[in-house]
């Protein structure tokens, strides 16, 4: 148990705090507790997906409807500073989505998922997905509960980023390379993005896919379902 | 990141732990804040002093900023090692490792009052 700041010393001279975390991550990280507790009683897997804006969150989970969508239950949660257009579009291929408007907050946080939870029917739902709101960086210190993360980078935005946003790639278990039929037009390395990647987290595993011609969305889907049925058979002690 | 909001919990944190009238006494706050936080000391001094003059307190208040540096821990070594250009490799036996123990932190580490 963590001490806390007041301690019977008197407020004079310096004041040691025993490192006390400051109380944003404290308050998320109780609540990310929480929503792993519930996921694991429920058998639910839940899924973090984060990237910049516009590498392909929305239309790679649309994708992953058409195909899978008959084989489980998904819901999805999805996080935009503004607008309901994300929503709507996961609506229009039958998934039971719900918008979290953040008015500005450039990430989402444990408590909005809690609440996203609250909203949503999650009655028989094997997997809660949630998309992160498009940004590479404040999203990957908010733990919000989830099995794994999923971090897209797409062709589009230069083999680099691994390097540039490390916390995001080191924090994620699969990275998705999205757009990968745009590779005979644009600089891009796939080599040199996943060396990048590897020597921050040696143990991320790495698909390439494209949401336009289906390359590798058969790879993605198989990797989810494998996830799914992890999750189902694991004990609620072991998940916890 | 979100410095603003994060300033705005240091005060709420040290509200909640000491009273009013001993805050009168602060004069600085020591954080640690880790490489991989993705918090920008600069950003977090100019957000403390942009808080701090619209909310009007805690204004003549100091607040140090220590940078701690990435280390890995490496199991089957039992050597720490420094990671240098987000390389995370044990220095000792060169294999790949993401054991973290030092470089996340947001933390308040100390503060200091006034001694009368």
């Amino acid at each position: 148990m963590e001490k806390t700041l007041k301690s019977n010393r008197a407020a004079r001279g310096t004041v040691p705090c025993d490192n006390t975390t400051m109380n944003l991550l404290k308050a998320n990280d109780f609540m990310a507790e929480g929503i792993r507790k519930r996921m694991a009683e429920q058998h639910m897997l839940l899924i973090n997906i984060t990237s910049s804006p516009g590498s392909g969150k929305t239309t790679l989970l649309q994708e992953t409807a058409r195909r899978i969508g008959h084989q489980i239950n998904m819901k999805v949660l999805v996080g935009d500073l503004e607008t309901e257009r994300d929503a709507e579009r996961l609506r229009s291929v039958g998934l039971d989505a719900l918008q979290i408007v953040t008015g500005g907050i450039c990430h989402l946080e444990a408590q909005m998922i809690w609440q996203g939870m609250e909203a949503l029917n999650l009655e028989g739902a094997d997997l809660l997905i949630i998309e992160n709101v498009g940004n590479l960086v404040c999203p990957a210190a908010f733990d919000l509960g989830e099995d794994y993360r999923v971090t897209l980078l797409a062709t589009t935005e230069g083999d680099d980023k691994p390097k540039k946003y490390p916390r995001m790639f080191l924090t994620s278990e699969l990275m998705l390379i999205s757009k990968a039929d745009l590779l005979p037009y644009l600089p891009f390395s796939v080599e040199a993005a996943v060396q990048d990647a590897r020597d921050i987290n040696p143990d991320i595993e790495i698909l390439q896919l494209s949401s336009t011609n289906g390359t590798g969305i058969d790879a993605w889907c198989d990797w989810l379902l494998e996830k799914v049925s992890e999750k189902k058979a694991a004990s609620v002690l072991n998940a916890s | 990141m979100h410095e603003v909001s994060l300033v705005r919990n240091i005060f709420s944190t040290l509200e909640a732990e000491f009273s009013e009238a001993e805050l009168q006494k602060l004069t600085g706050i020591d954080l640690k804040i880790g490489l991989l936080s993705n918090v920008e000391p600069m950003l977090m001094q100019n957000a403390f002093e942009a808080v701090t003059t619209a909310e009007n307190k805690f204004q003549e208040v100091k607040l140090h900023i220590e940078l701690i540096p990435i280390e890995i821990f490496c199991d089957t070594c039992g050597q720490a090692s420094p990671v240098e250009n987000y390389k995370f490799v044990c220095q000792s036996c060169s294999q790949p490792n993401n054991n973290i123990v030092k470089g996340l932190e947001l933390l308040i580490h100390r503060v200091h009052f006034s001694e009368s």
